[in-house]
């Protein structure tokens, strides 16, 4: 299948600042994918070249094989939020879906149907003056999902969600790109999408400098899990069936390297060994950050 | 297209700026006219001038017409619904002309209440007051007629001019320095050139004869000529620069 997004050598410059430099990546339909990098390293200048908001200074960039303003309608394919706060705050969400639905010809009952998608419905016909940050956000989502598309492209989709609200952006997330659809979300925490994605996309600078899955990236780093249990020694063994070496660690520790905290507990639930803790260590943004910038230097 | 239009009136519709913008328009047109109708002496309210100046009050509501053209675009570029709303429509120029469009039915229904207000009640006061009505039909029509269309212009005007700046503040003290300070300074000092301002092109389409005043022929010309020249700004603007 064709890819959903594919970025060509796509450059930004404002004056004398690269803030985005030769960008070249795509996207299969199907996946989510996490565009992750620190405040400041690109990100929300290459979504806005990718959703024709921005002109590229250089390179271009496809959404389902032409620029995104060549689409005819693209709302009704790509679903799209850059910021969480793009509201007038004296109009009602119900109306602010509207006046975008009513342009693409969208009905109003689409705006009440996303309305309950995103739990807004009480919400719906009262000023967005007095919605809260999680609101937004979820008002934001529900002006993507008017136009029933095929890809959505969400910038920090979890800001000031509370765990409950990522918890439900993430299984969100997950039902959407079950049946064929394309999500790209960025980030600048990577735990916030580390249980949501299937690959990642780290930008720093405004360059590219990591693409791989997020299992990949995990053992490329070699981040380590460590995990305490009842029986360590069938713990142990158990791992080393799935092919991950552990170490000892204190009495009933291990340390498991190359691997997500979700894999060992998934071996230590089939192996039916109660686990007391279980930590990912090594796996803040900073951290892998620090890893791929000094293996660029070396 | 249409579609589009019908997206950016109800924009208009659905926050209650619209409505203070009436109601301030209502309430501005009220005092000047019972001002100028009350405290004005008898011989001064009866030669047909003196009585197009009275019913032409109305006309004011250009002034908030081109404000609510003015806060239809600079309102999304404040609130950032500009994304959204150029992510659904990604031609630039359809919602600019929607805009414009929309912003010129909004301008009718202002000037369609402040003239039958400004109207209604110099009437009332001129009759009130016994004073022979002077003006003859055709004064009347053009007077009105004249002064809707200036007035719906006004708001073309707002949305062309606010595309170019983008900025509110910006945008609404450009206005104002324009119709109230720039304009009458220049008319006073320099009618040949002043008389094209948008202000003084309205007046003579609703028929004041003040020295220097184009033809309203003309002056209808000149104010057709402002909102495609501002529209026209506004798209170059626009088509260069990136949403921010």
């Amino acid at each position: 299948m064709a890819a959903a997004v594919v970025a060509e050598s796509l450059t930004k410059r404002f004056g004398e600042v690269l803030a985005v430099d030769d960008l070249s990546f795509s996207l299969e339909p199907g996946t989510i994918t996490g565009f992750l990098g620190p405040n400041g390293a690109g990100k929300t200048t290459t979504l806005r070249m990718l959703l024709g908001l921005a002109a590229p200074s250089q390179g271009r960039a496809l959404v389902f094989g032409q620029t995104y303003a060549e689409l005819e309608r693209p709302s009704l394919r790509i679903g799209a939020v850059l910021e969480a706060t793009d509201f007038h705050p004296g109009r009602s969400g119900r109306d602010h879906l509207r006046m975008l639905g009513q342009a693409v010809g969208v009905p109003d009952s689409r705006a009440d149907e996303v309305l309950a998608l995103v739990e807004l419905q009480e919400a719906g016909r009262r000023r967005v003056k007095g919605y809260s940050l999680g609101m937004r956000q979820r008002l934001g989502l529900a002006t993507a999902l008017l136009g029933e598309p095929d890809l959505l492209v969400l910038d920090e989709p979890a800001n000031g969600l509370d765990p409950e609200g990522v918890r439900w952006l993430r299984d969100f997330l997950r039902a959407f790109a079950s049946d064929g659809r394309t999500v790209l979300v960025s980030s600048h925490v990577l735990a916030e999408v580390a249980q949501t994605v299937d690959q990642v996309l780290i930008i720093s600078r405004g360059r590219l400098v990591a693409e791989s899955s997020l299992e990949a990236l995990t053992a490329r780093l070699g981040g380590a899990v460590r995990v305490r249990s009842a029986d360590p020694t069938r713990l142990a063994a158990a791992l080393a069936h799935e092919h991950f070496n552990s170490t000892p660690n204190n009495e009933h520790g291990l340390i498991v390297s190359g691997t997500t905290s979700e894999r060992v507990g998934e071996i230590a639930f089939a192996a039916g060994v109660a686990v007391h803790e279980l930590v990912t260590e090594g796996s803040s943004l900073e951290e892998i950050f620090l890893e791929l910038t000094a293996g660029e230097q070396s | 297209m249409i579609a589009q239009v019908r997206a950016e009136l109800l924009k208009v519709r659905s926050t209650r700026t619209t409505v203070g913008l009436l109601l301030g328009m209502v309430a501005l047109i009220l005092l000047f006219v019972l001002l100028t109708g009350l405290l004005s002496s008898v011989e001064s309210l009866s030669t047909v001038e003196d009585q197009r100046q009275l019913l032409g009050i109305g006309a004011l509501a250009g002034v908030f017409s081109a404000l609510a053209g003015v806060l239809l675009v600079t309102s999304e570029y404040r609130y950032g619904t500009i994304r959204p709303t150029i992510l659904f429509t990604p031609r630039r120029g359809r919602v600019l002309a929607a805009k414009v469009v929309a912003a010129t039915l909004a301008g009718i229904v202002f000037g369609a209440v402040g003239e039958a207000l400004g109207w209604a009640l110099g009437y009332a006061i001129l009759s009130g007051r016994g004073i022979t009505f002077a003006l003859n039909g055709g004064d009347t029509v053009q007077l009105v007629l004249g002064a809707l269309a200036g007035i719906a212009l006004w708001g073309a005007m707002g949305a062309g001019l606010a595309t170019t700046l983008r900025n509110q503040v910006g945008g609404v003290i450009t206005l104002l320095a324009w119709g109230f300070v720039v304009s009458p300074l220049l008319f006073g000092l320099v009618p040949s050139v002043g008389r094209f301002m948008p202000s003084y092109a309205q007046d003579s389409v609703i028929g004041l004869t003040t020295q220097h005043l184009l033809t309203p022929a003309a002056g209808g010309v000149v104010l057709v000529g402002w909102a495609v020249l501002l529209a026209a700004a506004g798209l170059a603007v626009t088509a260069q620069r990136d949403v921010p």
